[in-house]
């Protein structure tokens, strides 16, 4: 992750002069710089997965943020924040299907991103990425929320809009299919 | 068989399903967290604050934009009634203005029905015409 203070950014694009003091936003800067420190990485490796595109989910982690602190929401703690950012996230990635460059259809196949570089088991990773890539994205964002973040299934309920009673088989039929396309 | 035998080539159970779906999650997170890349902090914290900026901008400007709009328009229709108004007082004026009246009230366009809808009709068509695009002008150098 990029170094650079607020006041190189404002240097660097001609702006020292502007005075940001005065827009009313959810959270100030160093709340929201320690919770966007805190949660980038993971938001960001949950958009690429969903989306199954690296630059989708460049251009979602910014919007999904500033969704946030735009929000009028009263929130009671730093996970409660956390769902709402992922809620925002995953209603994005939805939406984008709308758009020029659908991402909820079958024809997204995770296994074209790019190999990982570096000494690492890129065949089984490969294999791994294909098999969630051939899963629905509703059943990727269940399984990475359930097993990447370790979301309960009330968390993950509320992420997604389902009912936490649905949860249990919606995941239970998701891993039978990802573990079916694995061992394939 | 005895209970708890299976074949090799059995259905995996529950347990082993999700050991081995954890298993590849938890690589591709891992793999993930190494492939993020996001941009820094303050960068997304000026980025948010400009965009903020511009939008509470604008939504400032709208209401203002609106009210010159409906301000043409009430001026542009108060100016037409004054024309109908000045018309109808020069046709009933006796003056020098009456006189006017009269000249023009000789040439060919006298003969003219204007309460015929073929004439009011384009008549109509051409001030509405005219005072859209009064407010189309408006927007469009507003913006500019």
């Amino acid at each position: 992750m990029a170094d650079a203070t607020f006041l190189d950014v404002r240097r660097l694009h001609g702006d020292a002069d502007v005075d940001t003091s005065d827009v009313a936003l959810a959270m100030d800067e160093d709340a929201f710089r320690a919770f966007y420190d805190r949660t980038s990485g993971a938001l960001w490796g949950y958009l690429s997965r969903i989306s199954g595109d690296r630059q989708v989910a460049d251009d979602l982690l910014q919007e999904s943020y500033y969704r946030l602190l735009k929000s009028a929401v009263p929130f009671e703690s730093e996970a409660h924040r956390r769902n709402y950012l992922y809620r925002i996230a995953t209603n994005l990635v939805r939406d984008s299907k709308r758009g020029p460059r659908p991402l909820f259809d079958a024809g997204v196949e995770m296994s074209e991103m790019p190999a990982p570089q570096g000494p690492v088991d890129a065949e089984g990773r490969t294999d791994v990425r294909r098999a969630f890539g051939r899963l629905k994205p509703r059943e990727r964002a269940l399984l990475w929320l359930a097993y990447a973040n370790g979301s309960s299934h009330s968390e993950i309920a509320d992420v997604l809009g389902l009912k936490t009673g649905s949860i249990k088989l919606l995941l239970f039929r998701a891993r039978r299919k990802l573990a079916a396309t694995l061992q394939r | 068989m005895r209970p708890g035998n299976r074949p090799f080539e059995a259905e995996p159970t529950d347990a082993e399903i999700e050991a081995i779906v954890a298993e590849a999650i938890a690589a591709e997170a891992s793999l993930a967290r190494t492939e993020a890349a996001p941009p820094s902090s303050a960068i997304v914290w000026w980025r948010a604050q400009m965009r903020a900026r511009q939008e509470a901008a604008a939504a400032v400007d709208r209401p203002i934009r609106i009210v010159h709009a409906v301000a043409i328009a009430a001026g542009a229709g108060l100016m037409l009634s004054l024309l109908g108004y000045a018309a109808a007082t020069l046709k009933g004026s006796s003056g020098w203005f009456g006189g006017v009246y009269q000249s023009l009230a000789a040439t060919p366009l006298a003969s003219v029905d204007l309460t015929s809808r073929w004439v009011m009709l384009p008549i109509t068509a051409m001030l509405v015409s005219a005072l859209v695009a009064t407010i189309a002008a408006y927007f469009i150098y507003a913006d500019e």
